[in-house]
C-alpha cells in the first residue's frame, strides 16, 4: 500500500479527515493538493550528486511534475554520474553558482553533513525552496541558525527524515494516539551493521573526501547518520520532547583505520513523564539488523516490521487448543476464536498482527536508501512545495529536534555528562496527537 | 517449520495438534487418534503441501508461475501448468457464478464499467493458455488459494485415515472432519468483533466447512468490489457454511462485496451452502441474518 492508497482507505472509512489533521503534511498527497499542482513544474537543481542524490534522482525521474535543470559536484566523476540523467542539466562544481541561477526554484542538498547548514542557509538566503538531507545540521547551534534561517526567509525546508512521510509508520503513530497499545511505556531503537562503513576509495587523497562519514571534521558518525532517522519516534508517539540525554559511544571495532567517530553507541533518552527512549548501534555484529519499536502497557508495536504484539492474555488460549484441552478432559463445550484473522497468544512468540496489509519492510542494510521507506513521498512532497511555496506543518521541528538530540547524545558521549537540551535552542513544538 | 504437540491425557482419544506459519497466516491441524510416527509424517506432508501451492499459487513471489504469467499475458498468450490452469478455468467458473463478485483481478479493474461484463482474462482450453484482455490485469488468488489449500489438506488427511480433525487457516478457514470426540459437531465460535472472547455465532461443523469475511482484525477493508474496483467498506461478517472449504471461501468474498440484494441470488445457485450477515455491535450485541431469510436476534 502506498501514501495515496493510505489515504483513500482512510477516506473510505469517513477518517480522511481525522488522518489529515493528525498528519498535515502528508496533505500534499491528497486528491486536491495534487490536482492543484498538476501541468505545473517544479524546476529543481541537486547540489551533492553522490549516492543519496542518485538515489533521488532515480524517485525524480519518475515525477511527472519535476524538471531537473542544475546539478553540482564538486567531485567531476559524481556530476558526470548524475549528468547522464538530465543531459539537458547545466553543470556546476561551486554551488553558489548554482544558487545564481534564476531557472532554479528549488535545491536539493545531498552533500556531507558538514556542509548542510550552510548550503541550505545560503540557497534559502537566495530565495530557494530547500530539501536536505538528514541529519539538518552539524552542530547544535548551526541547527538552531537554520531553523530561524527558514523562518525569517518565509522559505520552504524540507530535511530528509522519510519516515514522517512513511505511510507505515502514520498508520502506526495513529494507532498508538488512538490508545490500541495502552500507555507508551518504552520506546527501543537499534541498527547493527557488520561492515566498516567505508567506501572504495579510487585514490589515497580521496580518503577523506569519498569517506567523510568516519570523520568527526564533517560527520557526527553514527548519531547523525544513523540515529537521527529514529529520533523522532518517541516524541511522534507521545507527543513530547526529551528532558534529559545520557550516553556512551566508542571506537570498538574498526579502530585501525584511522577514523575519529565511534563505530558503537548507546544513548538514553529521558521524556518527562520518565519514559525512557534508548538507541543503540554496533557495526561489527549485524544479528538483530535494525529496529523500531513502541511498547506500550497492552502491547507492543514494531515499526518496522509493521507489526502490533497484544499483551493481554488471551484467557482461554487459541481456539484448537481450547478444543484440545476439551477433548482431554472428555467434555464438549463452546469454543470462541473464528474471524477475521487469528487472535493473539499469550507467549512472547505471539504472531503479531499486521498494521497494514502488503507493507514493503526494510531491513536497514542498504546505505543508500531503502525501498518504500516514504523516501518517494517525501520527495513528492517538496516537488508539491516548491510549486506551491507552501512549508508543510509540523515536519520541520520534527526534523529539527531529531538533529538537535542526535547531536546532544554525541555530545553527552564525549562529554561523558547527562546533558539537557539547552532553553536558547528551543524552538515552538507542536505535539502530532 | 512446524510446531508439534502430542497428547495422550485421554487415553481414549489420543491427538495431535500442530502449527506452521504460510500464506500468510497460521495453519493449525488438530488431529485425533494419531500417534507419533503418522502424526508427524501428516503434518510433514501437509506442510509441503501448502508451501507448494504458495508457491504456485503466490502473486508476491517474482519466482511463482502466477507472476510469470502477471507480467506477460498481456503482451502474448502464455501457457499455464495443468493445475494452475485448472485453478483460472475454476476462478473462472465461479465469477460466472457469482454475477462477477468473485473476481481474482479485481485488483486492478477499471472503474469504466467493462468489469461488470467479463472477467480479467480469456483461457484457451486447447493450448492452456491464458491472455489478459486488458492492459494492467493482475491475477491475484489471495481469495481463494486457502480454501483450495484447506480442501487439499482435508482430502489428504482422509486418506491417511484421519477420520476426526479441524484444520484452521487463520481462523477465517476452517474445515472440519468427522466431528468431535464427545458431541455431533466440532463447535467452533465466531469471536465478537467489539468484545474480545465473547460469542457472536456459534457455527457446528460436520465433515464441513466455513469461512469468514469482513474487515481485518488490522482494521483493514481488504475485498475489493470488481465492479468499481474500490475497497467494499462492510462492518458485517459474512459467514458461509458448508462442504467445500473452497466454495466457503470463495462466496463469503463474493457475498461480502456484492450488495445485500444480490446475496440471495448469487446463494440459490449453491445448493447445500448456507449464508449469514452477522453485525457485531458495540453494546456487545449481535445481529445474525441468514441470506434469504429472516432476521434473527441474539
Ligand atoms: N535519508 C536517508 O535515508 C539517507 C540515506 C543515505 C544518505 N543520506 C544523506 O545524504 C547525504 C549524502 O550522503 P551520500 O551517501 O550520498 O554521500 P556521498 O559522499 O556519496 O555524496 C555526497 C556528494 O556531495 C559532494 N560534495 C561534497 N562537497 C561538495 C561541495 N562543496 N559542493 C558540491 N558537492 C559537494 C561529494 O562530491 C559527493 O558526490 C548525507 O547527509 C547523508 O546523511 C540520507
Amino acid at each position: 500500500m502506498n501514501r495515496k492508497e493510505f489515504l483513500a482507505d482512510c477516506g473510505k472509512k469517513g477518517l480522511a479527515g481525522v488522518a489529515l489533521s493528525l498528519f498535515p503534511w502528508l496533505e500534499s498527497c491528497s486528491e486536491k493538493a495534487q490536482q492543484e499542482v498538476k501541468g505545473e513544474k517544479a524546476r529543481i537543481g541537486m547540489i551533492g550528486t553522490g549516492s543519496r542524490g542518485l538515489y533521488h534522482i532515480k524517485n525524480l525521474l519518475r515525477m511527472p511534475n519535476v524538471e531537473m535543470v542544475a546539478l553540482c559536484d564538486d567531485y567531476r566523476p559524481h556530476l558526470e554520474n548524475a549528468a547522464q540523467y538530465y543531459p539537458n542539466a547545466k553543470l556546476y562544481d561551486d554551488y553558489r553558482k548554482l544558487l545564481e541561477d534564476k531557472s532554479v526554484d528549488g535545491v536539493i542538498v545531498t552533500t556531507p553533513l558538514y556542509l548542510h547548514g550552510r548550503i541550505t542557509m545560503d540557497a534559502l538566503r537566495a530565495g530557494k525552496r530547500v530539501f536536505c538531507e538528514k541529519s539538518m545540521a552539524f552542530t547544535l547551534d548551526e541547527a538552531l541558525d537554520v531553523y530561524n534561517c527558514r523562518k525569517e526567509m518565509n522559505g520552504v525546508l524540507l530535511i530528509g527524515q522519510q519516515r514522517l512521510f512513511d505511510p507505515k509508520y502514520a498508520r502506526a503513530m495513529q494507532m498508538i494516539h488512538e490508545g490500541k497499545i495502552g500507555k507508551v511505556v518504552g520506546v527501543r531503537n537499534y541498527w547493527y551493521r557488520n561492515n566498516d562503513w567505508r567506501r572504495e576509495v579510487p585514490s589515497p587523497e580521496l580518503e577523506r573526501r569519498i569517506n567523510w562519514r568516519l570523520y568527526s571534521e564533517y560527520s557526527r558518525g553514527l548519531m547523525t547518520e544513523l540515529a537521527c532517522h529514529h529520533l523522532q519516534n518517541g516524541s511522534w508517539a507521545m507527543g513530547m520532547l526529551p528532558e534529559k540525554v545520557m550516553g556512551s559511544g566508542s571506537l570498538l571495532h574498526w579502530n585501525k583505520d584511522g577514523r575519529d567517530v565511534y563505530d558503537a553507541v548507546s544513548a538514553i533518552f529521558t521524556y518527562p513523564n520518565g519514559v525512557n527512549m534508548t538507541f543503540e548501534s554496533i557495526i561489527s555484529n549485524k544479528h538483530f539488523g535494525m529496529g523500531e519499536q513502541i511498547l506500550g502497557t497492552e502491547g507492543t508495536i514494531d515499526l518496522v516490521t509493521c507489526m502490533r504484539y497484544t499483551d493481554e492474555p488471551a484467557p482461554k488460549g487459541s481456539g484448537m487448543h481450547q478444543l484440545v484441552a476439551q477433548i482431554e478432559n472428555g467434555v464438549m463445550s463452546n469454543s470462541v476464536f473464528a474471524g477475521t484473522s487469528w487472535a493473539a497468544e499469550t507467549s512472547s512468540l505471539a504472531p503479531g498482527i499486521p498494521i497494514m496489509d502488503n507493507v514493503t519492510i526494510s531491513t536497514g542494510e542498504s546505505t543508500v536508501g531503502a525501498e518504500a521507506d516514504g523516501s518517494i513521498e517525501i520527495m513528492e512532497a517538496f516537488v508539491h512545495a516548491v510549486i506551491t511555496g507552501k512549508q508543510p506543518e509540523k515536519v520541520l521541528e520534527e526534523s529539527y529536534y531529531a538533529t538537535q538530540f542526535a547531536l546532544l547524545a554525541d555530545k553527552a558521549m564525549h562529554e561523558n555528562a547527562i546533558l539537557t537540551l539547552d532553553e536558547k535552542y528551543r524552538v515552538p513544538y507542536e505535539p502530532m496527537k | 517449520m512446524a510446531e508439534i504437540t502430542f497428547s495422550q491425557k485421554n487415553p481414549a482419544y489420543p491427538l495431535m495438534c500442530a502449527s506452521f506459519r504460510a500464506m500468510h497466516t497460521k495453519v493449525e491441524l488438530l488431529a485425533v487418534g494419531v500417534d507419533d510416527e503418522k502424526g508427524r509424517d501428516l503434518m510433514q506432508r501437509a506442510e509441503a503441501e501448502v508451501r507448494r501451492l504458495e508457491r504456485l499459487l503466490s502473486c508476491h513471489d517474482d519466482a511463482s508461475p502466477l507472476s510469470a504469467l502477471n507480467s506477460l499475458a498481456w503482451e502474448q498468450s502464455v501457457e499455464a501448468e495443468d493445475e494452475l490452469y485448472m485453478v483460472l478455468e475454476l476462478c473462472e467458473t465461479f465469477r460466472r457464478a457469482t454475477y462477477g463478485y468473485f473476481d481474482v483481478t479485481a485488483m486492478c479493474s477499471e472503474t469504466d464499467g467493462v468489469m461488470s461484463l467479463a472477467g480479467g482474462y480469456s483461457l484457451d482450453a486447447k493450448h492452456h493458455s491464458v491472455r489478459f484482455c486488458r492492459k494492467g490485469v493482475k491475477i491475484d488468488l489471495g481469495g481463494f488459494a486457502k480454501g483450495y489449500a484447506l480442501d487439499c489438506i482435508k482430502r489428504m488427511s482422509q486418506q491417511e485415515g484421519i477420520t476426526q480433525g479441524v484444520i484452521n487457516f487463520g481462523n477465517s478457514s476452517i474445515a472440519a472432519l468427522g466431528h468431535h470426540p464427545y458431541g455431533e459437531w466440532w463447535p467452533i465460535g465466531i469471536e465478537h468483533r467489539m468484545v474480545k472472547s465473547a460469542l457472536a455465532q456459534e457455527v457446528r461443523l460436520a465433515d464441513s466447512a466455513m469461512s469468514i469475511s469482513g474487515r481485518s482484525e488490522a482494521g483493514e477493508y481488504h475485498i475489493i468490489d470488481p465492479h468499481t474496483g474500490s475497497r467494499v467498506a462492510g462492518e458485517e461478517l459474512i459467514l458461509i457454511e458448508g462442504r467445500s472449504a473452497l466454495v466457503c471461501e470463495v462466496l463469503s468474498t463474493a457475498l461480502y462485496a456484492a450488495p445485500r440484494a444480490k446475496r440471495a441470488d448469487i446463494m440459490s445457485q449453491y445448493d447445500g451452502y448456507r449464508a449469514s450477515e452477522i453485525v457485531c455491535r458495540r453494546d456487545g450485541t449481535t445481529e445474525c441474518r441468514v441470506v434469504g431469510a429472516t432476521v434473527v436476534e441474539k
